[in-house]
């Protein structure tokens, strides 16, 4: 019965792979994206100007605070870091729209807010990759929590239905056809297999919470906060008192977390109730120092600057938890090692696309010997090119609008966005207008076109492009205008490389191949 | 009824198939399915419950691993649905399981 | 280090590969691989996987050490791939890289 067994297994591959696949084709590529989100941000903000992090960068944002939300109950403040050198803010005030926060980006240097244009920058990708957009976000993590399971699924039938997986292992024989979509398909999937497994049941359990929250209904009844705080070792919030106490120093704080810690740098700092006696001031360590997400921190009465209590390291579920969270954002990784889990995500995406490619290959070579290609045919070679060709544009698309849009428009942020979504419509309509291999070469060719002028964009609209950057010293924005050169080339290629495919020599060849003998009967 | 995928084998020999072998075989396809996430689902709960209360470590600590470990409970039991030779098969692999969590929830010493 | 811990995972799946008649025919033009020169090639090839994993230990702990390693086997794996069905006589390149690779280690070991 193995035979039927595998049989089955490939069944269920294809289709928890198939039902799902341009879905994880945009969390994959998004995904990617987001492991250069500080970058993306950077370049899309060129009025900061590159700064390296100083010993000063906590006082500086204390005080800008102090000046720019005296009191609000809550102050969230991101320190400067290599990759991303602006202090960023985020503060609670009521009178706020949405979810009753304002943010700000400030300078580091003098804690003035920077006036750069209103954008999400890498954050649109970050979060786009899990909760989606245009929805609220209870319902896009649910829906890409169900696609991850879906994902997981395909993986562990990809991997019992792979006849030859050893054997196969480093096989790839080009312009064959379907077989050489198997086998690029097989590659991605099964060279990159540790890190696929790794990213997607790390994302699973990143929302378990969420989706899998039997276990806390059951051992904490409504106590949702007791776990929390066991979990999590978040002080349970305190009131204000009313009394006024100003603000301690936070210097001599700094110093001793820095002991603390060895030597560990300050990542993020949070503010509660400031200038009230009940202030707290939460130091917490930069998550890029270690594999674990769980955030090491230090509490400190703000009135007094008394420590009031230090988050270490959890209990080993906590920490396991904590490392497999810290593994799917990579943020401990250096740039050589982010560059291994670009690489990886690459490979994940390509295995998502050549996985929807395949089965559309595959379903027309079977509709060439029966007649036409049914509905579902067509429609996964519409979605295909719409998703695998179109998503790179849109992301171009943005880039563009975050040049383009004027400064003073209202609601610029979300207007890029708005590009975007409008940039992947029309790609999701132009192949109802062209026939299939055009389709796909004019998208390609649409998004090299429109990587490959942004640097150019850079050059004509902004102080920030290739050549002021190599002369800044700015190297995230002089890589990263390469990087986009590289996006261009590499969809250039592939324009040309459809351009190129004989369409009518695999017709031929099909022809050829002779009919699966009737005497099986 | 027969897994998903071998039906393809019989409909390119040539015979006619009767006439609701279709449909027979698109409902054995639908009922591998329910079994598989609504009961793998189910089985991953229930799995989750019991070891969140039961795992010799700190409620908290317990809870982590238990919902850590769900998933692969999932995909394990979506695996069963779709691995067994028959839908009832399939079906009681699924539905034994998840009554014996049930009632070991219901043991006071665990369950609680 | 890392540079080591890459050629000797580069040159553990040449060796792999060579122990396969199919990459072995890519490479030396032969089908048959003579068993003496399979054997060395599929028990070096696990050796020196397995030894790529110490220079990543040492230069960054266990932890990131382990990380390291499996994002240095993913990107070997992948070079291996594309060499064979490209460029095949490289894997033979690919084979000796230890040897540069041990000398750049004893001079640049932050690498």
């Amino acid at each position: 019965m193995k035979d039927g067994f595998r049989q089955s297994m490939a069944w269920l591959h294809t289709w928890s792979g198939l039902l799902v696949g341009w879905v994880l084709f945009a969390v994959f590529l998004t995904g990617t994206a987001a492991y250069l989100r500080p970058e993306i941000s950077h370049w899309m903000r060129p009025e900061i100007a590159a700064a390296t992090p100083g010993p000063r960068d906590a006082e500086v944002a204390v005080a800008a605070m102090q000046a720019l939300a005296p009191n609000s109950p809550s102050w969230f403040i991101s320190l400067p870091e290599p990759r991303d050198t602006s202090i960023r803010v985020f503060w609670r005030d009521p009178t706020a729209e949405g979810r009753g926060f304002r943010s700000a980006v400030l300078d580091a240097a003098t804690g003035q807010p920077v006036a750069a244009r209103d954008t999400l920058g890498g954050e649109f990708f970050y979060r786009f990759h899990f909760q989606l957009h245009y929805m609220s976000a209870f319902w896009g993590r649910w829906i890409v929590s169900i696609c991850t399971m879906f994902m997981l699924v395909a993986i562990v039938s990809g991997i019992i239905t792979h006849r030859r997986i050893f054997a196969d292992f480093f096989t790839f024989r080009p312009a064959k056809g379907q077989r050489s979509w198997l086998d690029g398909h097989n590659l991605c999937a099964v060279l990159a297999l540790p890190y696929h497994l790794m990213i997607t049941y790390t994302g699973l359990v990143i929302f378990m919470l969420m989706t899998m929250p039997w276990g806390i209904e059951r051992a904490y009844p409504n106590q949702r906060g007791a776990f929390n705080a066991e979990v999590f070792g978040n002080a349970p919030p305190r009131r204000p008192l009313g009394q006024p106490a100003p603000l301690v120093p936070i210097a001599p704080l700094v110093e001793q977390a820095r002991q603390q810690w060895q030597g560990g740098a300050l990542g993020r700092l949070q503010v509660s109730n400031p200038n009230d006696a009940s202030a707290t001031i939460q130091l917490i360590r930069d998550d890029a120092e270690r594999l674990s997400y769980n955030p090491q921190s230090m509490t400190f009465s703000g009135a007094t600057g008394a420590l009031l209590s230090t988050r270490g390291e959890g209990g080993p579920a906590a920490e396991t938890r904590g490392v497999m969270y810290g593994l799917h954002i990579g943020r401990f990784a250096g740039p050589l090692l982010r560059g291994l889990f670009v690489l990886a995500g690459l490979a994940g995406t390509v295995m998502v696309a050549t996985g929807c490619v395949l089965w559309a290959v595959k379903q027309r070579q079977q509709a060439a010997k029966k007649g036409q290609p049914g509905f579902g045919t067509r429609l996964a070679e519409h979605l295909n090119v719409a998703t695998i060709a179109g998503l790179p544009f849109a992301m171009a698309a943005f880039f563009w609008a975050n040049r383009l849009l004027p400064q003073d428009m209202a609601q610029r942020g979300a207007w890029e966005v708005h590009v975007f979504f409008l940039a992947w419509g029309f790609c999701a309509l132009h192949p109802l207008l062209r026939p299939r291999r055009q389709a796909w070469v004019e998208q390609f060719a649409l998004g090299a076109a429109a990587f490959a002028l942004l640097p150019v964009l850079n050059l004509l609209l902004t102080q920030r492009h290739l050549g002021a950057s190599l002369v800044a010293g700015d190297w995230v924005r002089f890589w990263f205008d390469l990087g986009l050169l590289g996006c261009a080339a590499v969809l250039g290629f592939l324009a040309w490389k459809v351009a190129r495919h004989p369409a009518t020599a695999s017709r031929t060849r099909v022809a050829a191949v002779p009919r699966p003998a009737r005497a099986t009967s | 009824m027969a897994r998903p995928g071998a039906a393809n084998a019989s409909a390119t020999q040539g015979k006619r198939p009767w006439p609701g072998a279709e449909a027979r075989r698109v409902a054995a396809i639908v009922l591998r399915v329910l079994g598989g996430v609504g009961g793998g689902y189910g089985i991953a709960a229930l799995s989750t419950m019991l070891l969140s209360t039961s795992l010799p470590m700190p409620k908290a600590e317990a809870v982590l691993t238990a919902s850590m470990a769900s998933f692969a409970i999932f995909a394990g039991a979506i695996v069963w649905a779709f691995a067994a030779r028959s839908v009832a098969r399939a079906w009681l692999g699924l539905a034994i399981p998840a009554a014996l969590l049930a009632l070991a929830l219901l043991i006071p010493g665990w369950g609680a | 280090m890392i540079v080591l811990s890459f050629a000797l995972a580069c040159a553990g799946f040449a060796g792999l590969c060579l122990g396969m008649e199919r990459h072995y025919e890519q490479v030396f033009r032969t089908r048959r691989i003579p068993p003496a020169r399979r054997r060395l090639g599929v028990s070096a090839g696990w050796l020196l996987l397995a030894l790529s994993l110490l220079p990543a230990v040492l230069q960054h702990g266990w932890g990131f050490g382990l990380v390291w390693w499996a994002g240095v086997l993913h990107a070997a794996a992948l070079l291996l791939a594309l060499t064979l069905t490209y460029a095949p006589r490289l894997v033979l390149a690919w084979a000796a890289a230890p040897v540069p690779a041990l000398l750049l280690a004893a001079l640049l070991p932050s690498l």
